[in-house]
């Protein structure tokens, strides 16, 4: 069952002549993972803030066409109704952090939604916990690092416990080791409590592992849409700016020369490693 | 950077820290109209030594002591225009009581800072604006409270960063007179305010993302309980303002001239 759904969905901020996305047609599935990538300026953050009613309700403008999100019309709906279903986690740690403390922080879309105490406190504990971030709930959300902030964001929105989480750039203001654990905490969420996840991402290289789906966007548009090894498959990708993954690249590389390899296109070093092997011991 | 460090409040727990913000606030009112009411020196001095062991208990003792000496200034001044006023006053002669009174109007000074001090120095920003909550004050208006202490180091650093990179292109701020100077900052002021705009709305976002508004009856993680340390302090300030009133109305305070005199 589609979690998301949009048929030629198109919006144009106020006071811009040009949409900053063209037709979308997207339909994402429950429990999916789902990737969104492509250049920046391409409409991957304007399409985040149509999922959870930012647009139009918070940036007004022009939006046409149709859109279902857990099964809402986010057009008709205010922004917070959506909040229980779908959370945001924005690029910026330090501006979506509020509180002075980090279980404060944690607890409050859980206090603008007035749930009581009781069911607050189990909530956002279960939230710090499946976020590795317990022993940090007392700290002030400023004294930490990036990658435990975005921790926290993530908490934060987990207590809402929605259907689903969208994640704009999460890591881009962290190390490719903060990133990494990030991606898997996102990861595990997916596997274990089957929460679907729309991830906007330009890391193939540590993120197309994990992924279901890939949507590329360009100027607007969806231009390739589809099963993740389907879509790195093609040589389409990689022109458009996308920066796949190292191994499919070698892979792709190798094949176009002519080196016998199995089918299955890699997406990690260990999976590359292992084709390569089997090649050798063939030959 | 050394001026917002006295913004930052650190963690600390102590008998006087865990005190409920609201009846803290209610003790330094009391401590306030009583340093008011009285013209005195004896009861002003009184004043001042009472609160000597909340700083103790709390363990805040050199910040508290930095705060008195940021007050020194001020209290000098203080002592000076009476002290002057009364010299004068009285035909150009030092008497022991215009002397008495000076210091008795400075200290009053001291006191409102100490009390002030002890108030600030052992509340958490998060405790306070529990206490506006949970007064009825509206949301809104605690939220921006908190969200405005949250954002004071973060928009220091950004001050900083600003202030470095416009000196890399060679702005230099500390040359040219004092207005000259001034306007030295407008490069610094407006990446400033342009930035903080900038990240209020993506501030905004955030809340609207996260159900701000949902609903009127917004509950809290956490709640302000009375503890029995609460009742000691509501007992102590009751003790001090019945005691004050007593003494104003049915006692004439001698000075302390007249006390010293008396004994000899």
């Amino acid at each position: 069952m589609a979690i998301i759904e949009t048929k030629n969905l198109t919006y144009t901020y106020p006071s811009v002549t040009k949409p900053s996305i063209i037709d979308v047609s997207i339909k994402i599935e429950k429990g999916e993972f789902t990737l969104i990538t492509g250049p920046s300026g391409c409409g991957k953050t304007t399409l985040c803030r149509c999922f959870n009613g930012l647009i139009p309700h918070f940036y007004q403008g022009e939006l046409k066409g149709e859109i279902v999100v857990a099964e809402i019309n986010p057009i008709e709906h205010p922004i917070y109704e959506l909040a229980t279903h779908v959370g945001l986690v924005f690029q910026n740690p330090d501006n979506q952090l509020f509180a002075l403390s980090v279980e404060k922080d944690v607890a409050f879309g859980l206090e603008n939604l007035g749930v009581p105490r009781e069911k607050m406190r189990e909530r956002v504990d279960s939230a710090l916990n499946l976020t590795g971030i317990f022993d940090l709930r007392e700290r002030a959300p400023h004294e930490l690092s990036g990658g435990q902030q975005q921790r926290v964001a993530i908490a934060s929105v987990l207590a809402m416990q929605p259907e689903l989480i969208i994640l704009d750039e999460p890591t881009s203001f962290l190390d490719p080791l903060s990133a990494k654990n990030i991606f898997e905490v996102i990861y595990e969420l997916n596997r274990k409590l089957g929460i679907t996840v729309v991830l906007v991402e330009h890391r193939l290289d540590l993120i197309a592992r994990y992924a279901d789906h890939i949507i590329i966007m360009d100027e607007g548009k969806v231009v390739l849409n589809g099963e993740t090894r389907e879509i790195l498959r093609s040589e389409e990708a990689r022109l458009i700016g996308v920066g796949v993954p190292k191994a499919t690249h070698l892979y792709q590389i190798l094949r176009k020369d002519g080196v016998k390899l199995a089918d299955t296109i890699p997406l990690t070093s260990d999976e590359m490693a292992k084709l390569l092997r089997e090649a050798l011991k063939a030959q | 950077m050394s001026v917002f460090d006295g913004l930052k409040f650190r963690k600390v727990y102590s008998p006087i820290h865990n005190l409920d913000p609201r009846i803290k606030f209610v003790y330094v009112c009391a401590i306030f109209v009583v340093a008011i009411i009285f013209w005195e020196l004896l009861p002003l001095i009184i004043l001042f030594v009472i609160q000597i062991p909340f700083v103790l208990l709390a363990g805040v003792k050199r910040q508290w002591l930095r705060s008195m000496r940021g007050a020194a200034l001020l209290a000098t001044i203080i002592f000076l225009t009476n002290f002057i006023a009364t010299f004068i006053g009285a035909g150009y002669t030092v008497t022991a009581r215009n002397l008495e009174n000076a210091i008795a109007m400075t200290l009053r000074f001291i006191v409102l800072v100490e009390s002030f001090s002890i108030f600030f120095l052992t509340t958490s920003p998060d405790h306070l604006g529990l206490a506006l909550e949970q007064t009825h004050i509206p949301y809104e208006f605690c939220f921006a409270f908190t969200t405005a202490v949250r954002f004071v180091p973060v928009l220091a650093e950004e001050a900083q960063t600003i202030m470095d990179a416009q000196k890399a292109r060679g702005l230099e701020l500390e040359r040219g007179n004092f207005l000259k100077r001034i306007r030295n900052y407008i490069p610094i002021l407006i990446p400033l305010i342009v930035s903080a705009i900038r990240r209020s709305l993506e501030l905004a976002e955030a809340m609207e993302s996260r159900a701000w508004g949902a609903t009127k009856k917004r509950t809290n993680l956490y709640v302000l309980k009375m503890h029995r340390g609460d009742s000691v302090l509501v007992a102590i300030t009751i003790g001090i303002l019945a005691t004050a009133i007593y003494v104003y109305l049915f006692f004439k305070v001698p000075s302390l001239n007249e006390l010293i005199g008396s004994l000899f």
